[in-house]
């Protein structure tokens, strides 16, 4: 055989190997935990498709979902950075920092949260941890609701730091509200006073965190110190 | 020939030239006005356009003041700013500027309907808009799997989407080429790719 057409055949092998060996890893559970975690927990509709980026991308993708489902992470958040990176039209080098960052933000979470955590309550700490929300936050957060129910209360927590909301303050309101029966409603309401606040400049979101956590814990305190008298409209976050 | 016959300002080439030189005639005959003449047809014009001097213009039988003017401009300087309460002055010019701002924000609203399991997703956008799809966790981040509709009764663009219980990410594509967050729902904080919505879908306590 002549050594072009030789090369050409190696490299197509190599091509089809490392695309079905990225799907892989999302195909099997990778350990028992896992396997338990999500036949409790309800299938999200993560299909890889490695068409969707190129064979080096695909290839070092491979080798950081392999990773992380040798340490027991779950492999489908990871997954949907990547196809939302490539959704977006971001270059290979981007989606691979960004898989790399998020998936040592899962492990982190993991440690914060537990080894009972849900892969959407790791999700959500790892994208907390990413906001800059300190682990030892979630740790207090996972004390006021068991596994598989924390969810919410790390979302809010992500979205009132995003707006401003200092995270020491932001953790006090949540875990004061979560640890009520059947709050998650309650902490959907905080997360929509303070976001409809925010516009108006930080000072107007704590003073909304405030009265919010004031009305709806009875007897609560209110988590931080009256805001500032600084009124100045700042603009809202970019989005 | 003299200076006025040359001047005149319609001879050409293409004129008759009997015509024109009758016309030249007829324009060198007439004689220049007088600065008395001027001097009345000016202060005609000028009294026709202003109003004569000494009758001074009235409001209500009042005779209309200079600092009237500076009156009503120094009392809605203070009614507007209000001096003495600066705090509601600068909250209440806050709120107009939130809701300007407000105005040229896209609005979104995301509503979990009991029957089926099925969740609905609006987005109220300018009326330039020609598409808009919505991408998420659900649909792989594919743009064409999921787009939306206008809504004729109030132009906002929906959708509605079978989501599983659980947390779910999602933004909204529009024409194609700029992603969009609602900027009320809970975020998810830009991670290198730009910032996106969660959403939890019911089934956690």
């Amino acid at each position: 055989m002549h050594a072009p057409a030789l090369i050409a055949c190696l490299l197509l092998t190599q091509l089809l190997v490392a695309e079905r060996s990225v799907e892989s890893p999302e195909r099997r559970p990778h350990s028992q935990a896992e396997a338990r975690e999500e036949s409790r927990e309800p299938r999200q509709q993560v299909q890889f498709d490695a068409s969707r980026f190129d064979s080096l991308t695909a290839t070092a993708l491979r080798s950081i979902l392999d990773r992380a489902a040798a340490q027991g992470l779950p492999t489908a958040p990871l997954i949907n950075r990547a196809l939302e990176g490539a959704a977006r039209r971001a270059s290979g080098p981007k989606i691979l920092a960004v898989v790399r960052v998020h998936a040592a933000a899962l492990a982190e979470a993991r440690e914060a949260l537990g080894d009972r955590s849900t892969s959407q309550e790791l999700d959500a700490g790892a994208t907390a941890i990413g906001a800059g929300i300190d682990p030892g936050v979630l740790a207090a957060i996972r004390e006021t609701r068991g596994p598989g129910q924390a969810i919410t209360p790390l979302v809010v927590m992500t979205d009132l730091v995003r707006r401003g909301v200092p995270s020491l303050t932001a953790r006090d309101a949540v875990t004061s509200i979560a640890i009520m029966p059947t709050s998650d409603e309650a902490l959907l309401g905080l997360q929509l006073t303070v976001a409809k606040n925010a516009q108006r400049g930080p000072g107007m979101a704590l003073d909304a965190l405030n009265r919010y956590v004031r009305l709806t814990v009875p007897g609560a305190r209110p988590p931080s110190t009256p805001a500032t008298l600084d009124r100045k409209p700042v603009r809202p976050p970019p989005s | 020939m003299t200076d006025r016959e040359s001047s005149l300002p319609s001879a050409t080439s293409n004129d008759d030239p009997a015509l024109a030189a009758e016309l030249a005639a007829l324009y060198a005959r007439t004689p220049a006005a007088e600065p008395a003449q001027i001097a009345r047809c000016t202060s005609a014009v000028l009294s026709a356009a202003l109003p004569a001097p000494g009758a001074a213009r009235t409001i209500g039988g009042l005779r209309f003041r200079w600092w009237w003017g500076a009156a009503a401009a120094a009392l809605l300087i203070a009614v507007v700013t209000r001096p003495w309460r600066p705090d509601q002055a600068q909250q209440e010019a806050d709120s107009a500027f939130v809701a300007a701002a407000a105005a040229l924000e896209p609005r979104g609203l995301t509503v979990e309907e009991r029957n089926g399991s099925v969740t609905r997703f609006d987005l109220t956008l300018p009326a330039s808009t020609k598409a808009v799809s919505l991408v998420g966790d659900f649909n792989g981040w594919d743009e064409a799997a999921t787009p939306m509709v206008r809504r004729a009764s109030d132009g906002a663009w929906s959708t509605r989407v079978p989501l599983p219980p659980g947390r779910h990410v999602y933004a909204f594509v529009v024409d194609g080429q700029r992603w969009l967050v609602d900027p009320l729902a809970p975020q998810v904080p830009d991670a290198g790719f730009g910032p996106t919505n969660a959403l939890i879908v019911g089934g956690t306590p």
